[in-house]
């Protein structure tokens, strides 16, 4: 017996053709789907297509997964593995952090952290200059790496959503005045950007935990 | 690599056997094959088959009309080296080469055949010929290449059947290589996978050795697992040969005049211009006419941008191509001298 998988959208639609979009093996036999996954293998990608709307980076560490997610569930653990977020304080609200990106000279940035030690998700809730709306969300995963590549480590998950603020700064009132960049100015370069920040936090825990010293250091606890 | 010697690549003469046989010649035979729709599979418009008497030795030699036209007789019969790669040596023990000297009247110090090369034979054989001629064995060398295996194997009663027949085409090509500055070969990048080696196979059924006698008509072995990595393997090797070219010649890919692959299918030629961010206009096959030409690809792919008036003098041309289920690959790049009638 097969589950009534999709009937309620068969009885919408009235027939049993599937919707547009869907390829399931039912409806497109392999003779059929391999076609369609072959012409979707290219020698290169274009970069719009692999980082226009979503930029993902991963990376292995080798350190402890429960160590990596203690250490970037810490606000201020951005102050070491990021190029350019700098002095962290904590503000009246609590857990929103104040620092300051190097990128855009007097950039106020705004952070809250909202971690979950079941999944190990660090969702770090940004925004330059203002912190009641907080838009740039950079989602973040470790995975146990004996898990998914049968080794100890971690696996950390990246990835940034083009929300349509990089685009458009909905509160140019916020900003310094003069400031000659915005941070979607920058939306291009978060691939790689990301990727040499992953390299940074990759480095850093390896560093610590190859050598005896906590993942997250004494000033922070 | 700019300290060697120069040697070039001064022109290549093609021979595609027959009329060209249309795609219905196999649709009337197709059987229902589960890869019948693979996109590695979908037939060119035309091909040409070798004849039934036709040897590989017989390919060469008319290849060879268009070298001897232009350059005289004595280019060919006085070559000091002749390569030569055939798809299905007339007689599998000792290949074509000697047989092919023979024929061109040629009395070489050198005649090598070269199987591993597959369809970037074109590519190891230039190699060859440029690091034999730079090290002092002679002043020109001579590069025969033959697929004859559409008219052959893939025409096999049981075998046309099959999805994958209607693509291979015949065709032979013959290339003058000599010391000189005229048309130099710039770089060359060949590479062995030998990982990948076992993984092209033939299918017999019942299974036989394909030496032993027996009812069953060799295919290849395909699934659609193996195709699947082949493809990404082509997607990969192609490029990353062609780049290590690139960089040492110091030019970028898109920069390139012209680029000349192995043409396997319309999915590997798209992918690989792609990869080297080169237009269509630039990437020249023959596939909707030749089908799949094994090592002739290059060559005649090559002869027909320098026909069509879309190779100039002084341009770089980027030669690529990888092999069998992906053992091998190389990329040769040539600034381009001109051909002189």
């Amino acid at each position: 017996m097969s589950l009534p998988a999709l009937d309620d959208i068969v009885d919408h639609t009235g027939n049993p053709e599937p919707i547009d979009g869907v390829v399931r093996i039912e409806t497109a036999p392999r003779e059929k789907a391999t076609p369609i996954i072959m012409e979707m293998m290219r020698s290169v990608y274009p970069h719009d297509q692999v980082f226009g709307e979503y930029c993902t980076v991963n990376d292995y560490v080798d350190c402890p997964p429960d160590e990596l997610f203690d250490y970037l569930s810490d606000t201020r653990s951005l102050e070491e593995w990021t190029y350019s977020l700098r002095g962290f304080t904590p503000t009246d609200e609590p857990g929103l952090w104040l620092a300051y990106d190097r990128l855009g000279s007097e950039t106020e940035i705004y952070t809250r952290t909202v971690a979950n030690r079941e999944a190990r998700t660090v969702d770090y809730h940004c925004a330059w200059d203002q912190g009641t709306h907080l838009w740039m969300v950079y989602l973040m995963r470790v995975v146990d790496a004996q898990v998914v590549l049968n080794k100890p480590g971690s696996v950390v998950l990246w990835t940034n959503c083009h929300h349509p603020f990089y685009d458009n700064n909905p509160y140019p009132e916020a900003a310094p005045s003069q400031r000659p960049v915005w941070v979607g100015d920058f939306w291009d370069m978060f691939g790689a950007g990301h990727e040499l920040e992953l390299k940074n936090l990759k480095a850093i825990a390896e560093y610590r935990h190859h050598n005896g010293l906590p993942v997250t250091p004494a000033w922070m606890r | 690599m700019t300290s060697q010697t120069p040697v070039s690549l001064l022109d290549v003469s093609t021979y595609l056997p027959g009329e060209p046989i249309s795609a219905d010649y196999y649709a009337q035979f197709a059987d229902s094959d589960e890869l019948r729709d693979n996109l590695m599979f979908r037939a060119p418009k035309f091909r040409h088959h070798v004849a039934e008497d036709e040897t590989a030795i017989d390919m060469v030699e008319r290849a060879a009309a268009g070298l001897v036209e232009r350059h005289g007789q004595d280019a060919v019969v006085g070559a000091d080296v002749l390569i030569t790669h055939t798809q299905m040596p007339d007689m599998p023990f000792y290949g074509g080469g000697g047989g092919m000297a023979h024929r061109l009247g040629m009395k070489p110090n050198w005649v090598i055949d070269l199987h591993n090369g597959g369809c970037a034979a074109f590519v190891l054989a230039m190699k060859l010929a440029r690091n034999l001629l730079a090290s002092g064995e002679g002043r020109t060398a001579l590069i025969a290449v033959a697929q004859n295996s559409a008219g052959t194997a893939f025409d096999q009663p049981t075998v046309r059947r099959k999805a994958q027949s209607a693509v291979p085409g015949d065709g032979a090509a013959v290339g003058l290589v000599t010391l000189s500055d005229e048309s130099p070969i710039l770089d060359i990048e060949c590479r062995t996978y030998g990982e990948y080696a076992g993984d092209m196979t033939l299918a017999i059924d019942p299974p036989r050795k394909w030496w032993q006698a027996g009812p069953g008509e060799a295919c290849i072995g395909f699934t659609e697992a193996k195709i699947t990595k082949v493809l990404a393997r082509g997607n990969r090797q192609v490029p990353e040969v062609s780049y290590a070219v690139c960089d040492r010649i110091g030019m970028q890919p898109k920069d390139l005049d012209l680029l000349v692959t192995n043409q396997p299918n319309r999915a590997f030629l798209r992918n690989w211009r792609e990869a080297l961010e080169l237009p269509k206009e630039k990437h020249t096959d023959t596939f909707e006419d030749c089908g799949n030409l094994f090592a002739a690809g290059i060559p005649v792919n090559l002869d027909r941008a320098i026909t069509e008036g879309r190779l100039k003098k002084g341009d770089v041309v980027m030669m690529a191509a990888f092999a069998h289920a992906g053992d091998f690959a190389g990329a040769a790049a040539v600034q381009w001298g001109g051909r002189t009638a």
